[in-house]
């Protein structure tokens, strides 16, 4: 593959990941029951549950890396990239590339996956869980951030960003 | 900042991760409370429940990501950073730190299954799970760890030693 060919394909990666995000938020990720009391479960869920218990940090940490920094990272990539498979010159490319760099070690999305399937088998041993939609969501983001984070040339953007000036 | 700054902020950030380690493996992390019976868990212990359930792939990607990993992180940063400057395995250093870099995020698994554990116990005194101050200890331990092989660039494994640095 030529370079920066792989940059195109980080732009459709990036832009899927980004609508997939919005129903991976809105949709709850399992339902857990025990004698006929359920409780649904989205991500924004468990950062109120621990900022209500008094562990504001972790709910703080929770709600950086499972909601903020991906949908950022995501965002300054596909604009980045953007540039490049369109041929553009976006203002503010420089910065949303350095944003990109930040986040991506922060973008903990494929992470939370495999935390849903851990909790759903732990919940399995106290009541009842079943799987939503929301989870399915959670799972094409991830996986759509991960191919992301292979296909996103840093050194082609970086490249392409300074022939621009 | 200064690649020696760099370093320096590096060695201090492992030190941290190194000293909240104990707290975060000794206390609990989440007290789980189930028609009346109460059960307060560790980040081991809650490995160990895993696995007595059956479930031997699952409680081993929980202990891998959560027991293993920051282990690995903080044995490995203490020897990078300890062979700064020097020229010895310059090579391995700088697989093991892009290593590093790749595994780091994996422990925070603990932290979002105790974030989806807190959200649906919330049953009153049918089911209800909370959170305790390993966890704190926990998320702190691994930030610092992140950030220690963040801070330390790869290219710093090839630089000369500078002078009065150590």
């Amino acid at each position: 593959m030529r370079p920066g060919q792989t940059m195109i394909a980080a732009w459709a990666f990036a832009m899927a990941a980004l609508v997939t995000f919005i129903p991976a938020n809105l949709n709850p990720i399992l339902i857990f029951s025990v004698a006929g009391n359920s409780q649904e479960n989205l991500i924004i869920t468990g950062v109120r549950a621990l900022w209500m218990q008094g562990f504001q940090p972790l709910g703080a940490l929770v709600f950086f890396s499972a909601i903020l920094a991906p949908f950022f990272y995501l965002a300054s990539v596909s604009y980045v990239s953007a540039n490049w498979t369109l041929q553009l010159r976006l203002p503010f490319a420089g910065a949303a590339l350095r944003l990109a760099e930040a986040l991506e070690s922060w973008n903990l999305l494929p992470v939370f996956a495999i935390a849903c399937m851990v909790s759903v088998v732990k919940l399995r041993t106290l009541g009842t869980v079943s799987w939503e939609p929301g989870s399915l969501w959670v799972l094409a983001t991830a996986v759509f951030t991960m191919l992301t984070i292979q296909c996103f040339d840093r050194k082609c953007a970086e490249l392409y960003l300074e022939g621009v000036k | 900042m200064t690649d020696h700054l760099k370093v320096k902020l590096s060695r201090a950030l492992t030190a941290a991760g190194i000293i909240l380690y104990i707290p975060a493996n000794f206390l609990p992390v989440m007290t789980i409370t189930l028609t009346g019976q109460v059960e307060s868990l560790t980040v081991m212990g809650g490995v160990f429940e895993l696995y007595e359930t059956g479930l031997v792939p699952v409680a081993a990607v929980v202990f891998l990501a959560s027991v293993v990993v920051p282990v690995v992180k903080l044995v490995s940063l203490s020897w990078l950073l300890g062979l700064h400057g020097s020229e010895v395995n310059q090579s391995r250093r700088m697989k093991v730190h892009l290593f590093l870099i790749r595994i780091g995020t994996w422990a925070m698994v603990d932290i979002f299954l105790l974030s989806i554990l807190v959200a649906v116990g919330q049953l009153g005194i049918l089911a209800s799970v909370q959170a305790e101050a390993g966890a704190l200890f926990f998320a702190a331990m691994i930030i610092c760890t992140l950030y220690a092989a963040d801070i330390y660039k790869t290219h710093m494994i090839w630089q000369q030693p500078m002078p009065n640095s150590t």
